[in-house]
């Protein structure tokens, strides 16, 4: 069995947000992905901000962006002090969705075969505490 | 519009540099100690004394203007500027301190470069800055070096065109064979494509020999007008051409990840290219010697895609032909670059450009007429020069 990506430890993060994030944040708790789509003319926008870049409006509606889908990853080796302990890797991911086109979110892919791992595969979220919110991450949709 | 039709061309009259220290190793010196002395080097290279200096550019990389003119004893500048880019906008030091040349602001201008690792890496860039509702995410995903997001651009473009390991090794090995003859280079081993494959990954799929070195070093260079050149005991480099270009696309780069599809497997640069050919009227079939951005080494590939000396997805093919070798259709970085001489964010590579077009670089291109400088894909401007020895 291959080796598999760690599920990160963020119970000391403190995660920043503004009151364009907020909403971000706010469904997270609750546990649903949500992303920014412009009330006026239906761009998504990331980073969540102040206004569409399309068309400048500021208005902002938070949907759920759809099924989603690796775009790119990479694989970092953890440095440990411990040179008998077995290696461990995290898998940072960006993943695009069907349903808001034109975003694509930062995260990690946890859990997930090393060299099982490809551009295209579909994810589904996952949560992770942090010290004052709850973050999504992502597992591949079909474990192997 | 083309430059001649805008009438002189600026052009670099002196280059001064410290040694390239390998990360850290130029304490007890501070940053400013390194650039007062590149500055002083520059100065005695053009024939030119401090008081001759009236003017300063930088890009944005933290250094104040104010600190080097009190402790070298500057006497008064009155240009004194910054291109916002990091080191996207390193070759825009030189489209300011042409702006700052043809306008008349000043008449002797430095353009100035330097890095300095103690107590902290550019390799962790992404982890200097303090946590923000926008960068929150590169924390969680553990993304905190550029070497580390910019894997996933090189994931991509390995996915959409075919691109081999194979060729990014080509790269290095290529930048290898021409820091081996350098004294100032710091990795100056021949490299063999086994060895290569061996490295480590640090961030899959490039491995340790696939990031470039972190250097500290100071590199300054004298700019004043082409007539005033003429006196000046160095042959002139003329700066051709300069742009800076800023796209929506693009935006904080590596930093946003969220680039066009179109962009997400380019290093940025195609704009700065579009536009630099047009201001000087060559094109990629002009460029003698390129002397391009290598951070990370399919970022090379993906510039060389950019500036059109092969096309889209066709890099990794051009460079495993051989094409970029000294000798080669293309050479680049004969200098060794970042990968192998050293990495002051890009400055080293204006060095080599005007020791290739003076005549006096150590791997000499023959009849070396233009060179192409480029900055690397980061939050924009980005940025590009081309330089000549001949008006």
């Amino acid at each position: 069995m291959s080796a598999r990506s760690v599920v990160p430890d963020l119970s000391a993060l403190e995660v920043p947000w503004d009151v364009w994030s907020e909403p971000f944040w706010q469904a997270t708790a609750e546990r649903k992905l949500l992303m920014p789509r412009c009330t006026d003319c239906g761009t998504f926008r990331w980073p969540a901000g102040p206004f569409c870049p399309e068309c400048q409006s500021q208005k902002v509606s938070w949907v759920p962006p759809g099924q989603g889908h690796i775009y790119s990853f990479t694989v970092l080796p953890i440095q440990s002090d411990d040179k008998d302990a077995a290696p461990r890797h995290r898998v940072p991911v960006l993943v695009e969705f069907d349903q808001a086109k034109g975003v694509r979110l930062v995260s990690a892919l946890i859990d997930a075969p090393l060299d099982g791992i490809a551009i295209g595969d579909a994810v589904g979220v996952d949560w992770i505490a942090a010290a004052n919110a709850t973050v999504p991450v992502f597992r591949l949709a079909t474990p192997p | 519009m083309t430059r001649a039709a805008r009438g002189s061309e600026a052009a670099i009259v002196g280059v001064g540099a410290t040694p390239y220290y390998f990360r850290g190793q130029s304490h007890p010196q501070t940053v400013y100690e390194l650039i007062g002395k590149a500055i002083l080097a520059a100065l005695a290279d053009a024939g030119l004394k401090l008081d001759d200096v009236d003017g300063f550019t930088f890009f944005a990389a933290g250094f104040d203007p104010g600190t080097i003119t009190e402790q070298l004893g500057i006497r008064r500048v009155t240009f004194s500027h910054i291109v916002s880019g990091f080191g996207g906008g390193m070759a825009g030091v030189l489209d300011l301190a042409s702006m700052g040349i043809e306008t008349q602001r000043a008449k002797t201008i430095l353009c100035i470069g330097a890095a300095q690792q103690v107590g902290r890496r550019y390799g962790q860039a992404l982890a200097n800055f303090g946590a923000t509702p926008d960068n929150i995410f590169h924390r969680i995903a553990g993304l905190h070096g550029p070497g580390q997001a910019l894997a996933l651009s090189a994931r991509r473009h390995m996915h959409l065109y075919g691109t081999r390991r194979e060729a990014f090794g080509e790269v290095v090995m290529a930048s290898r064979v021409a820091a081996s003859t350098r004294e100032t280079a710091i990795r100056r081993k021949l490299l063999t494509l086994d060895e290569y494959m061996a490295s480590p990954m640090l961030a899959d799929p490039l491995c340790r020999l696939d990031f470039c070195l972190e250097t500290d070093g100071a590199l300054a260079f004298v700019v004043t007008s082409a007539e005033r050149a003429a006196d000046l005991p160095q042959r002139p480099v003329y700066i051709a051409g300069t742009s800076q270009v800023g796209t929506r696309d693009w935006g904080r780069a590596f930093f946003w990840l969220n680039q066009s599809d179109e962009a997400f497997t380019t290093a940025g640069a195609g704009a700065v290219a579009q536009r630099l050919y047009e201001m000087t009227g060559l094109g990629p079939k002009d460029i003698d010697v390129a002397l391009l951005y290598d951070h990370f080494s399919p970022l090379v590939i993906m510039q060389l895609e950019d500036y059109g000396f092969c096309k889209r997805g066709e890099g990794g093919a051009f460079v495993e032909s051989g094409a970029i070798r000294l000798g080669g259709s293309l050479p680049i970085n004969p200098h060794g670059g970042h990968l192998s001489e050293g990495y002051v964010v890009g400055m080293t590579h204006v060095r080599e450009a005007v020791e290739q077009l003076r005549g006096t670089a150590v791997n000499q291109i023959k009849n070396a007429r233009t060179a192409l400088v480029t900055g690397g894909p980061a939050p924009i401007p980005m940025t590009g020069a081309i330089l000549r020895n001949e008006r």
